[in-house]
């Protein structure tokens, strides 16, 4: 995937290009509206992760510029600003998601997974980690051809660690991922927990490889290796 | 009071007493001026009695000076001085006593002295008093009447733009963008009002703008940090080389940056309930949305086996989803998160009122700080903002947040 990372905060700027630089990413960076437009004349990309305030003016010029041009680059909004009015243009004028700092890189991974999955049609609608596939159509997860039966958080947490494979995963990440929109945790970790065992034993009930790991206090991390 | 009734009250002290005053002057002089009439006539009288007693050298009897009475009495001392003065007398020819201007005064008859009385009748001038008094009286009820009615007529014409600014400013909304309109109108003190209002509303709506701005920037300053910070221990986490005791220490970051992101969020959210900027407005099902957040709590309460009785009637409202959520959210999250495990949670949901008990603290909480800013429970991991928010929520829409500890248990009830 080609991805374009436009934000004028060089640490954010550095640390999305990093995480997002695996799994046979190509990242590149700009600071500025100008940069931004000025790259995506020369070049085709997949996906344009978009700050709104940009130094010499708004996101959405980006957005206008791309929806004149008809391109077919994906693109997530990545704004401090967390009004319904902002949210609503950016997603009217062709952005496909919506995220509001402070975010963590594992929540900006998966949406850019999720929109990926969405926009690109001629896929197959299946998700596959070795032998764990997830049939994103029929919210269905078989490991080895046998069906496991997940709930809905179960399910979410398992779609949020494979599109994140590889990394740690901090905890609050996590959290807020499952119940941000719902309620407020407060750190309260208690039911990540009981979630996480579950999923784990449901997967180890099929397979003997235990890819999901926990990492001291901080977090988790899903991967084979 | 009203300005109409300060401006007859004024008015009428003014304006009786000015004519109360008036009317006593007028009455004193009208009073001197016809007694001096009568005095001059009981003059002639009695030059014309002397004239007569001299000229017949007799008393005259009573028939002779016309309809007057005259009364001659023999005294030993010479009656020094003549007076004049009012007195009542009886008419023969008519019947009742009758109010007469009397003289007084001695007569030296061959050799006798006399003193003699001349009684002229003084009703000619007393009605015309009473005349005089009537009408005057008249014209003072006359004249208040005209005048408090030509004052509620000022009042109300004169005034009219006075209460059409008002009407204006009553509904002046610092929110809206729609401009102060002026109302045209001749009088100069008004059109000078109207103008400095529209100035000062138009001021205060830049004002507004400006702080508006103002809080929208220092959130996007403050949130691009935090999103750094969040970002920067996302990627060091991902370090293999780190102990256990470095990621105790990231994880208090962690938590210290989302609570500071909370915390600003939950400020932004109190600015924008307090300015009234939320405005999405519709018709909501109260019953229904309650069900769903139970439900989606459900995972939470049974974590702490919380025991939930709902009672929910049937309740629409005219809200804003947003923050109906919001409130519903705050009101049912501190409900299980300051419960004790196994505790209880009651719900009753009625057409004027939403009442939340749960179990918890056995003692009752600070019920005049409870919905102060930053005020939170001694166990509590929140800003404190929560309950603050859902007062805040409830009085956009007018309805009354109340809390009361009964039967230990924390109620929070909302009349609608």
């Amino acid at each position: 995937m080609k991805i374009l990372i436009v934000e004028d905060e060089q640490g954010l700027r550095e640390n999305m290009l990093t995480y997002l630089s695996e799994d046979n990413n190509i990242c590149e960076s700009c600071a500025t509206l100008a940069d931004a437009i000025a790259k995506l004349a020369s070049y085709n990309y997949d996906f344009v992760l978009l700050d709104i305030g940009l130094p010499d003016g708004e996101g959405f010029e980006l957005l206008n510029f791309l929806k004149k041009e008809i391109r077919g680059e994906a693109v997530i909004i990545i704004s401090a600003r967390n009004s319904l009015d902002d949210r609503l243009k950016g997603l009217n004028i062709g952005a496909d998601d919506y995220l509001v700092k402070p975010f963590h890189l594992a929540e900006l991974k998966a949406r850019i997974v999720a929109v990926f999955r969405r926009k690109s049609t001629n896929s197959n609608n299946n998700l596959v980690f070795n032998e764990i596939v997830v049939n994103l159509i029929g919210r269905t997860v078989f490991i080895n051809d046998v069906e496991i039966i997940l709930t809905r958080k179960e399910y979410d947490m398992l779609l949020y660690f494979i599109a994140n494979k590889g990394k740690v995963i901090a905890k609050t990440a996590l959290a807020e991922h499952l119940w941000g929109d719902e309620m407020d945790m407060h750190d309260n970790f208690d039911f990540l927990y009981s979630h996480i065992k579950n999923l784990r034993k449901k997967i180890l009930d099929v397979t003997s490889n235990d890819y999901l790991k926990s990492i001291y206090g901080i977090g988790y991390k899903f991967t084979d290796r | 009071m009203k300005l109409a009734a300060h401006y007859n009250k004024v008015n009428i002290i003014v304006t009786l007493s000015v004519l109360l005053i008036g009317a006593v002057i007028y009455f004193f002089a009208i009073d001197k001026i016809t007694n001096n009439r009568l005095d001059e006539e009981l003059g002639e009288e009695v030059s014309e009695v002397i004239t007569y007693v001299h000229h017949n050298q007799r008393l005259p009897k009573q028939f002779d000076i016309d309809e007057n009475q005259v009364e001659f009495v023999k005294t030993n001392t010479l009656n020094s001085k003549p007076r004049y003065f009012d007195t009542t007398y009886v008419n023969p020819r008519k019947s009742g006593d009758k109010s007469g201007r009397s003289f007084e005064g001695g007569l030296n008859f061959k050799g006798d002295n006399y003193r003699f009385r001349i009684i002229i009748s003084s009703e000619s001038t007393v009605y015309l008093k009473q005349i005089i008094s009537g009408i005057t009286l008249a014209l003072m009820l006359v004249l208040l009447t005209i005048l408090s009615l030509a004052n509620r007529y000022m009042i109300n014409d004169l005034w009219k733009p006075f209460f059409g600014l008002l009407a204006h400013m009553k509904a002046f909304n610092v929110s809206e963008s729609n401009s102060f309109t002026l109302i045209n109108n001749k009088v100069d003190e008004f059109t000078d009002l109207d103008n400095a209002i529209a100035e000062m509303s138009s001021r205060v709506k830049s004002d507004f703008l400006n702080l508006k701005q103002f809080t929208e920037n220092a959130s996007h300053e403050m949130l691009t940090p935090l999103a750094v910070i969040t970002s920067k221990l996302d990627t060091l986490i991902q370090d293999e080389t780190l102990k256990k005791e470095h990621f105790d220490q990231i994880q208090d970051i962690y938590g210290a940056a989302g609570k500071l992101s909370r915390l600003n969020q939950s400020l932004l959210l109190l600015v924008k309930i307090e300015n009234n900027l939320i405005t999405d407005n519709g018709n909501l099902q109260l019953h229904q949305l309650i069900n769903d957040k139970l439900r989606q709590f459900q995972e939470l309460s049974a974590g702490k086996e919380i025991r939930i009785y709902a009672e929910i009637g049937g309740k629409e409202v005219l809200v804003s989803k947003y923050l109906l959520d919001i409130l519903l959210n705050n009101l049912l999250s501190n409900a299980i998160r300051h419960n004790h495990s196994k505790g209880n949670i009651n719900i009753y949901l009625t057409d004027e009122k939403l009442t939340i008990q749960n179990s918890g603290l056995t003692s009752p909480l600070n019920r005049k700080s409870i919905f102060d800013r930053f005020q939170k429970g001694s166990n509590s991991e929140g800003a404190g903002l929560g309950l603050t928010i859902v007062k805040n929520i409830c009085n956009v829409y007018g309805w009354d947040m109340q809390y009361s500890f009964v039967n230990s248990l924390h109620t929070f009830s909302i009349t609608f």
